[in-house]
């Protein structure tokens, strides 16, 4: 169990010092709200929270604390001759549909896409570093290219590079690949949590299209049957998630290369009793 | 670990030459040279000697010790900041004696242009050559401590033009731990010559 | 009865003037056990293959142990992107030391270093909880217990992670490890034989994954002798 010392930073929690000990905050003296058991961690300490408010002191703020426009979930599985990525089109300003036609699927290199969820600036931000690197195995001109594993490794360290410095890229990051026979499926939280599996799926999509995946999906299957999988997962986080619209991509990697799908809906069914008449059992409401 | 202290005045005090020098509990040095430039050298040793075991709980190996060293011998000429770097090379050879958790005893050398070689016995100095020869004679793998004390002691005396006598010369050992013997232990290994 | 609830987030009451946005924390806990037995002539290490968030797994198959050379490896529980950094800082650490040492590293060596890895971010720290195991010099079994940071303890076994309290009680039941109390001092070391140390390891993590939500999906178990390393695997419920 880790101990618990006196804090050094009333902003960053006990045993941290941080940004905030360069810039005293009398805000963050102030005693935080207690957090219910179901919320803290099961084994050592109470994990440290930054809180934003406690950080800005009156200045401007340097760090990013919260999101403004965000994606929702990201979708991606592995198949017997490829990856398919897959996500909506929409880019969030809370929960305003700001941006409709938001392409969160993006291709690094012939080998591999990465999509992204969370804070849609320090996506464009990322994918800049992405090019850059893409730009220099160009200029390189032997033909190498950063395989999927390398890309994901890469964005690992720069997501916890900046978690490092109090100052997150607010990103969920799916990294797709196909290299030497085989697929590559990676993904990387804004703290760098990161995993490889033969299926996984952002934010939402964790609760929501993962047990579909976990129930039907096989590393051997046809790019049909991946696609019908995806669409179905799709569908399925479109009509559980508000923050989604039914405009989605479908990114495909196999040994032929990457493409990216233009923008397409899914039919959906509205038609249940309960959704035709929602508050015919709710008392009170129209 | 043999040395010969060069009394040059009967005013000098004998004791103050310092030919052999610990640099860990496992290991010493014997010099020859510009004994001034020994001293940055052993400094130098002692630091990485102890670094090693604050970081990893454990003697230096030897090899690693000596290859300190001789880096640290290469590095004149460079510009370093702050702490003043050599603008020469050594001017001293070394004799790094030690004992290596695996490997048991162990004998280097190295010289001023930074290379060290592994001996089982070695002389180094103005009477190495005569020594050297002398050594490879008597020098056994299977001498005990005592016999090496001899050999060690008999070798300096072939080449020395004094007499040996317990105040100029120094003898030390590392079995397994390093030891510089009093003026009555050397007594008593001249007595036995 | 809703306020009994376990509620994720309280939405302030409107008009209270309290905004409510996201906030982050740099640290996670992403659960996993891990365990080490040191026996006369034998190491055995386990850990569980789990990866959660909150209530959600990850994934089923994230290895917890970083094998350095047959005689040293380190297993960590905690948070995962701690957990891949120190690993990476350590494997790098043990490149060098071979190169300048001409020799991979000894259990010893790796326990001091490790220590020291974890103390230099004391005031912002790993979130990893670790055992270093492996064989000494004299080819007996090692364990080496730590917290977050540095504090470390050569034990006859030891356990870390969301499974701790639930196995520690169990191993110091089976293993009777003599107080440090007790003078003269005791030897720590399992007499256990080899297989019947490894079935204790696998009954531990059975009966954890019964109870711990954090500990399930596989066991990969790691056998630590003078011929090298065997490695197992144990299957607990994916559930």
């Amino acid at each position: 169990m880790l101990p618990r010392p006196q804090s050094h930073s009333a902003a960053l929690g006990p045993g941290c010092t941080g940004p905030s000990l360069a810039n005293p905050t009398p805000l963050g003296l102030e005693p935080r709200p207690v957090r219910h058991a179901s919320q803290a961690p099961a084994c050592g300490a109470e994990a440290f929270v930054v809180d934003p408010v406690a950080l800005a002191n009156g200045q401007p703020r340097k760090h990013t604390q919260y999101p403004y426009v965000t994606g929702t979930s990201v979708l991606g599985i592995t198949y017997k001759d490829g990856v398919l990525l897959a996500s909506d089109t929409l880019g969030a300003y809370g929960s305003t549909k700001r941006y409709k036609a938001f392409e969160r699927l993006r291709k690094v290199n012939d080998a591999c896409v990465v999509g992204a969820s969370g804070e849609l600036s320090d996506f464009q931000f990322i994918m800049r570093l992405l090019e850059e690197l893409s730009d220099d195995d160009f200029c390189m001109d032997d033909g190498h290219r950063l395989k999927p594993a390398e890309v994901h490794s890469y964005l690992t360290r720069v997501l916890y590079n900046r978690r490092n410095k109090m100052d997150p890229l607010w990103n969920s990051i799916v990294v797709g690949g196909f290299y030497a026979g085989k697929p590559f499926l990676g993904t990387v939280g804004m703290i760098g949590t990161s995993y490889t599996d033969a299926h996984l799926a952002t934010g939402f999509g964790n609760h929501l299209a993962r047990p579909l995946m976990r129930e039907k999906h096989r590393p051997d299957m046809s790019e049909e049957e991946a696609t019908a999988l995806m669409h179905e997962c799709l569908k399925v986080c479109y009509y559980r998630d508000k923050n989604s619209i039914n405009r989605f991509q479908l990114a495909k990697v196999t040994a032929d290369g990457v493409s990216v799908s233009e923008p397409f809906a899914l039919e959906t069914k509205w038609g249940y009793k309960l959704f035709q008449d929602p508050a015919a059992n709710a008392v009170g409401t129209w | 670990m043999a040395v010969e202290k060069r009394v040059t005045s009967p005013l000098l005090e004998p004791s103050s030459i310092e030919k052999v020098a610990e640099v860990d509990d496992h290991v010493g040095v014997a010099m020859s040279g510009l004994t001034a430039d020994a001293r940055t050298l052993i400094d130098h040793g002692r630091v990485e000697s102890q670094q090693h075991r604050f970081t990893y709980n454990e003697p230096m190996p030897l090899e690693s010790l000596t290859q300190s060293l001789c880096d640290l011998a290469l590095r004149f000429g460079e510009d370093e900041e702050g702490e003043a770097g050599m603008s020469r090379p050594f001017g001293v050879a070394l004799l790094v004696a030690g004992w290596d958790a695996e490997g048991g005893p162990v004998l280097f050398h190295t010289d001023p242009s930074g290379t060290y070689v592994k001996y089982e016995a070695k002389a180094i100095g103005s009477g190495s050559e005569g020594a050297q020869t002398a050594l490879q004679e008597s020098y056994r793998k299977d001498m005990t401590l005592k016999e090496a004390e001899v050999l060690a002691l008999s070798t300096l005396k072939q080449v020395m033009e004094e007499k040996v006598t317990a105040t100029n010369v120094d003898i030390a050992r590392v079995a397994p731990k390093w030891h510089l013997y009093t003026p009555e232990e050397v007594e008593e290994v001249i007595a036995r010559l | 009865m809703a306020a009994s609830l376990p509620m994720r987030a309280t939405v302030p009451a409107a008009g209270s003037g309290v905004k409510q946005h996201a906030s982050w924390s740099p640290y996670d806990d992403n659960g996993g056990t891990v365990v080490a037995v040191a026996g006369d002539d034998y190491c055995v290490v386990a850990a569980s293959t789990r990866m959660s968030t909150g209530y959600s797994i990850l994934t089923r198959n994230k290895s917890k142990i970083l094998t350095f050379n047959p005689k040293c490896l380190i297993a960590s529980a905690g948070m995962q992107a701690d957990m891949e950094t120190l690993h990476k800082v350590l494997h790098s650490r043990h490149v060098t030391y071979q190169f300048n040492h001409r020799r991979p590293m000894g259990c010893q060596a790796m326990a001091q270093l490790l220590s020291n890895t974890l103390y230099h971010k004391r005031f912002f720290p790993y979130y990893t909880f670790n055992l270093c195991a492996g064989l000494d010099e004299q080819g007996r079994g090692a364990v080496y217990t730590y917290d977050a940071i540095g504090s470390y303890e050569r034990v006859g076994y030891g356990c870390q992670g969301s499974g701790k309290e639930l196995i520690q009680p169990v191993l110091d039941n089976q293993l009777k490890a003599a107080s440090p109390l007790v003078l003269p001092a005791q030897q720590w070391l399992s007499s256990l034989p080899l297989e019947q140390a490894v079935d204790l390891v696998k009954g531990a993590f059975v009966s954890a994954g019964e109870r711990d939500i954090y500990t399930g999906d596989d066991v990969e178990i790691l056998i630590l002798t003078k011929d090298g390393i065997r490695t197992d695997k144990l299957e607990l419920k994916r559930d």
